[in-house]
């Protein structure tokens, strides 16, 4: 199995080197003016007047952040796609039926197991985790997704199952 | 000066180990303090150097350097990460414990060791569960995983571990208790311990910060625990009967949130001792704010509602928990970073800090803490979860939070008992170089996680996709330094350790160190007190009866015989004698003349009863056991009383811990009837 990274996590990943360094910068600053000798009440009153505008910020980033993600859920709701795709997870194994797709299309995967609970992992051709759904015992979890390229893409096992967990794998081809 | 702080007995670190002015805020030296710091730190620490040893040998698996069977790796994961969540939370524990003793000297000295013990055999069943037995199901022994071992272990072994980690939640269960139900007596009751009579003007001083932390975490963590207990006890009746069946959903549900939350509240337990120790360092008082009560009550509510994050992949979860978990995942970092992180830097701005090993950890704890709920917030935005769920980006959060937050106060708790007993800091090369190694090392080592979940490794895998070996090999790199600092500051202790010791020899002709009732077995005056009964009036005496008898309305034939067509139906029929049986409890316990009699000699029984009694109830709520019984009406009757007797006598261990334990414990209790009923459906 190959794995390469995607666009989307780099800018998440880039996203969070940010707020890293800017929380390291303030960590040293704090540090570094510890040692001054401030009268406590000048701090208070500096410090309150700034967390009023701290938590303003705070609130609209978490706040944009949570709507935003409100209006990419992956959720199918009443959605169906084109085409249905019935995944099975077993000890350790996928089962798809059918395991060819064509290319373009929004296809369903209708994921349960017949054991214990596996985690569908689906990476792209360039090796790419383009989504994840799990599949439980007892309940079909329907995942939506449409498959822009065409070739050989990877089913691979993403909640901890046993000791061949990391060898539960199965390839399908998207077709032009 | 902290209500009810006292300083130190020796008075002679002030001037070397603290800031001048922070010596008024130390906590009191007295014995039992001293010993629960040693106990539960020592042991806390012993299990973090000993589950990263057995983390730094998966990663070099990972990166091919060792060669260990997948079978092993898993094993090792299982006890890694089982070990590692029971040395922090007891360390957090004595931690919290502390500090909080010095406010409320109500705390039960041996029900804190009680609690010890169970956790640490709890541990001693892990350990034989996967050593010996092969037990690799993970840390969350997510059903049905455990009974579907591959060959790998036999049913001993899952029941074993399941035992274990249940006995974790007992003990953390008993400190909870006793914990709230001490703050809780001594600051006026719920709203008084979480300040919320401070906040509406009718409690001129308010509890110290500390209290408010200790008071809402025991209070989430009963909680807590009572799901924990629910999910053990269903697994270990599927282990008696194979037919009673679990629902997964329902499983996972109870497991996340045991596993989140006890995890989360880790660090809370941690915010408690770090309102203490900071100021000793800054010299300046951590004050009761307006917005600190305000922000612990909202962390309540969002540490109680976050853990649906942990199924957001699972599509069939109700859309309701997801929602709330997306919003309270998000906004729990608000208090967090406005009130205790900001007042902290606020503390240390411009204090002339006192720069020691101990305030070193501190500080350093506040940025891996701040850093990794960054991380997690990330994950925690569905879109984002959708790409990075059970990627090594998860890990990467976690131990940045966990190793570097939670783990570097861990050695910061240990490094303030031994500055304390040595009167003296620890080297400046230490002080410099330990945190440095620690620090460059654990983020180097977090951020190889980081950046493998960005490139889509799977987490829990003991061989890595191939070409991406380098990644755990630089991360064991990482570690190793991590490990190296690790090693020194473990040589500061010993040498920290020689000092106290040389100190204490030549300090045994003078004073000893004040002790505490309790401690070593004397009498303590105050248990001749009334405990504060459940119910107050004769009109919540009234009310609660009234709902017994509503209730009984289930016993009657028509629901009675309804509720035998399906497993779930009786089994709520179950929860409803339970609660009938506890509410006549709560009613005839708090009536004058028997709150009267009973006191708090009565609150090591009534704590062993509250533990054990719905637990054993569940335990036997296995259709192969009572269905026997089924056919005879009598059997069948007497069955059903027996549950009620039960409910009766969990009400009447609950009336000896006092109003707010007693309830929470006893809501809690009738919930996990009411949970299981929802869940246990076969047989």
């Amino acid at each position: 199995m190959e794995v390469s990274f995607g666009g989307f996590q780099v800018a998440v990943l880039a996203a969070f080197l940010v707020v890293t360094v800017a929380l390291v910068t303030i960590f040293v600053v704090v540090a570094r003016q510890s040692t001054r000798n401030v009268a406590f009440g000048e701090v208070t009153h500096t410090g309150y007047r700034l967390r009023r505008y701290w938590f303003a910020f705070l609130c609209l980033l978490l706040g944009s952040g949570v709507i935003l993600a409100l209006f990419f859920l992956p959720y199918p709701g009443n959605a169906s796609g084109t085409a249905t795709v019935n995944v099975s997870g077993g000890l350790f194994y996928w089962s798809m039926t059918p395991d060819t797709i064509p290319a373009g299309s929004e296809v369903s995967f209708e994921v349960t197991s017949t054991d214990v609970n596996h985690g569908l992992g689906i990476y792209d051709p360039d090796g790419i985790l383009i989504g994840s759904v799990q599949a439980m015992p007892g309940y079909d979890n329907q995942l939506n997704l449409t498959l822009e390229k065409t070739g050989t893409y990877m089913m691979a096992c993403l909640e901890y199952c046993g000791y061949k967990h990391h060898e539960m794998l199965k390839e399908f081809e998207v077709t032009p | 000066m902290i209500r009810g702080a006292t300083a130190s007995p020796t008075g002679r670190e002030s001037s070397t180990v603290l800031h001048p002015l922070g010596q008024q805020f130390s906590p009191a030296s007295d014995r039992p303090q001293n010993l629960i710091g040693w106990i539960f730190g020592g042991t806390g620490l012993a299990l973090f150097a000993l589950m990263a040893l057995v983390g730094l040998g998966m990663r070099l698996v990972q990166a091919e350097t060792i060669a260990v069977s997948p079978q092993w790796f898993y094993r090792l994961m299982t006890l890694h990460a089982a070990g590692m969540l029971a040395g922090a939370l007891l360390s957090m524990m004595g931690g919290l414990w502390l500090v909080v003793r010095s406010v409320v000297p109500g705390l039960s000295f041996g029900r804190a060791i009680a609690s010890w013990l169970a956790i640490v055999l709890g541990v001693v069943l892990v350990l034989v569960s996967v050593l010996i037995g092969g037990f690799a199901a993970g840390w969350t022994f997510l059903f049905p995983l455990p009974f579907e071992a591959s060959g790998q272990w036999s049913t001993w072994a899952a029941v074993t571990f399941i035992v274990g980690m249940g006995l974790v939640g007992v003990g953390f269960l008993v400190y909870c208790i006793d914990v709230l139900r001490a703050t809780t007596q001594a600051y006026g009751g719920l709203t008084g311990a979480l300040g919320i009579k401070w906040l509406r003007g009718k409690d001129p001083t308010g509890p110290p910060p500390q209290v408010i932390a200790a008071t809402a975490v025991t209070l989430q963590g009963i909680i807590c625990s009572a799901v924990g207990m629910t999910i053990v006890m269903a697994l270990l009746d599927h282990t008696i009967d194979g037919d009673v069946a679990l629902d997964a959903l329902w499983a996972k549900n109870l497991t996340y949130f045991f596993g989140h939350t006890i995890a989360n509240l880790i660090i809370y337990l941690a915010v408690g001792m770090v309102y203490v120790l900071v100021p000793l360092y800054a010299g300046r008082q951590w004050k009761l704010s307006k917005p600190m009560a305000i922000g612990w009550l909202f962390t309540i509510a969002f540490v109680m509602t976050a853990y649906s994050h942990h199924l957001y992949m699972d599509f069939v979860q109700p859309g309701a928990p997801q929602m709330i978990s997306l919003v309270a995942s998000s906004a729990a970092a608000i208090p967090v970073a406005v009130v205790t992180i900001y007042s902290g830097m606020m503390l240390i701005w411009g204090s002339r800090f006192r720069w020691t090993l101990t305030s070193v950890l501190l500080y350093l704890g506040f940025a891996g803490w701040a850093i990794g709920g960054s991380g997690a917030v990330i994950d925690s935005l569905i879109p984002i979860n959708f790409r990075l769920h059970n990627t090594l980006w998860v890990p990467a959060h976690f131990h940045n939070y966990l190793m570097m937050g939670v783990g570097l106060w861990m050695m910061a708790m240990v490094a303030f008992l031994l500055e304390r007993a040595a009167g003296r800091p620890a080297s400046r090369r230490t002080t410099i170089w330990a945190p440095l190694l620690m620090v460059a090392g654990g983020y180097g080592f977090v951020f190889s996680w980081y950046i493998s979940g960005a490139l889509g490794i799977p987490r829990r895998w003991a061989v890595h996709p191939a070409g991406t070996e380098g990644y755990s090999l630089v991360a064991s790199v990482f570690a190793v330094v991590f490990l190296v600092g690790f090693i020194m500051l473990m040589a500061e202790f010993i040498s920290l350790a020689r000092t106290a010791l040389e100190r204490r020899r030549a300090s045994s002709a003078g004073p000893t160190l004040p002790s505490v009732a309790g401690a070593s077995g004397e009498a303590d005056p105050g248990l001749d007190h009334a405990a504060d009964p459940l119910l107050r009036t004769p009109f919540g005496i009234a009310v609660t009866v009234g709902l017994a008898l509503v209730a009984s309305f289930a016993l009657l034939p028509p629901i009675s015989d309804a509720s035998e067509a399906t497993v779930g139906f009786h089994h709520l029929a179950h929860g409803a004698q339970f609660f009938i049986g506890s509410m006549l409890a709560v009613a005839l316990a708090s009536s004058p003349s028997i709150a009267r009699s009973v006191t708090a000699r009565w609150t090591n029984a009534g704590l062993v009863t509250v533990v054990l009694v719905p637990a054993g109830m569940l335990l036997f709520m296995v259709p192969a056991i009572y269905s026997e019984i089924d056919t005879d009406n009598f059997l069948h009757a007497s069955y059903h009383f027996g549950v009620l007797i039960l409910g009766f006598i969990t009400g009447l261990g609950a009336s000896t811990l006092g109003r707010t334990a007693g309830w929470t414990v006893l809501i809690s209790s009738i919930g996990m009837a009411l949970m299981f009923a929802a869940g246990v459906t076969g047989g």
